[in-house]
């Protein structure tokens, strides 16, 4: 009797800690693909910097930002290197794959929600949503290669800890499922 | 899996559902704020031909303005078990977690003030989703808008410092499996 109760005890603090891991990921995944899917929005090919068109750096501004000129100068260059790093398909690519990724997150948190309000299909469906969260990772990785060396710089470090994050919860969620099937 | 809960721990009172969900909303929007807040003080400053920096920072500002409403909701319908917390805590621990929530609540608050405070300042306007005028709070005024960017800024650093001693908390209660969990999660 004892035995059972620990078991349940540990399988419910295995699937609360998985909860909580899920939501803390999900909002900062969900806070990124939406911040790819801004940046992609708001710089576009033939946009001012793209134009060749030089910085507007007013001494005003620069003190009120606390920015040198020079810093003022490369935020030009900055918006360049990401639209001359860029293939052509690039943008509507990433565009297409962030709103994927903030669905996919939302049905992750809606999932987290699920184990912890002890719904049976979660724990399936958190296999699903996880495993599909990091084939979204992979293929922005897999474009981040095909990309110029400036972009990839920028983008593949933080996809290869996305790949490592998402493929340690699903292990996790993958063997507390097996668990709970043993355990019943 | 089992519903059987452990005796020895307390039950605690549930959270009304719109305080879970506000938590949430105000968790999602936080996360996006700074991340994005990072990324678009890189973008070119603004001027005629440069308008980079439009679109993220009036997104910014309505999600400021959405998330200080929703941070005023909770804190008017948590005031009284938090007060109730604070006069019944005991342990380090405890106090630890209320003054933690007081101050996150408090900071939140200060944040978007001061945010809106120094957009005021600056001269920009600020239209709510692009519907409603906010009125500005005064004429432009450059060095208010330097002393509220101030404020903003170190209060969001020291905001990120609790939020992360919050997060840490919750990872605490995750791997203890006790209420406070539950609490934050339940729908019903």
């Amino acid at each position: 009797m004892q035995s059972i109760f620990m078991k349940n005890e540990i399988a419910k603090a295995n699937v609360s800690w998985l909860a909580v891991m899920i939501m803390l990921f999900g909002l900062l995944l969900l806070a990124g693909h939406s911040n790819e899917l801004l940046k992609q929005t708001v710089i576009g090919p033939g946009s001012s910097a793209d134009l060749g068109m030089t910085a507007d750096c007013r001494a005003d501004e620069l003190e009120e930002e606390q920015l040198s000129l020079e810093e003022c100068q490369l935020m030009v260059s900055n918006v360049r290197i990401i639209l001359s790093s860029s293939p052509q398909w690039y943008r509507s690519y990433q565009l297409t794959l962030s709103s994927l990724g903030v669905a996919a997150t939302l049905f992750s948190l809606v999932i987290a929600f699920g184990l912890i309000n002890r719904q049976s299909p979660a724990l399936r469906l958190a296999i699903l949503s996880t495993a599909l969260l990091l084939i979204i990772d992979v293929a922005g990785f897999v474009a981040a290669v095909n990309t110029g060396p400036l972009l990839r710089a920028q983008y593949l470090w933080s996809l290869l800890l996305w790949i490592c994050i998402h493929l340690c919860m699903l292990v996790a969620v993958i063997r507390f499922g097996q668990q709970g099937e043993t355990d019943s | 899996m089992s519903e059987t809960r452990n005796p020895a721990k307390p039950e605690s009172e549930n959270l009304p559902r719109l305080v879970v969900l506000l938590h949430w909303l105000l968790a999602a929007s936080v996360f996006f704020l700074f991340i994005s807040s990072w990324w678009m003080l890189s973008l070119p400053l603004p001027s005629e031909e440069f308008t980079y920096r439009e679109l993220p920072f009036q997104l910014h500002k309505n999600i400021g303005i959405t998330l200080f409403v929703a941070v005023i909701t909770m804190t008017a319908m948590r005031v009284r078990s938090l007060l109730r917390e604070a006069s019944s805590s005991q342990g380090w621990l405890q106090r630890l977690a209320v003054a933690d929530h007081i101050l996150l609540y408090t900071l939140l608050m200060v944040c978007c003030l001061s945010g809106y405070l120094s957009s005021s300042y600056s001269g920009w306007t600020t239209t709510v989703w692009w519907l409603v005028d906010i009125p500005a709070w005064s004429a432009e005024n450059d060095d208010l808008n330097i002393l509220f960017s101030e404020v903003h800024l170190w209060s969001c650093w020291v905001l990120l410092g609790l939020l992360l001693l919050h997060i840490g908390a919750a990872i605490y209660h995750g791997i203890g499996n006790d209420d406070a969990i539950d609490k934050i999660f339940r729908l019903r």
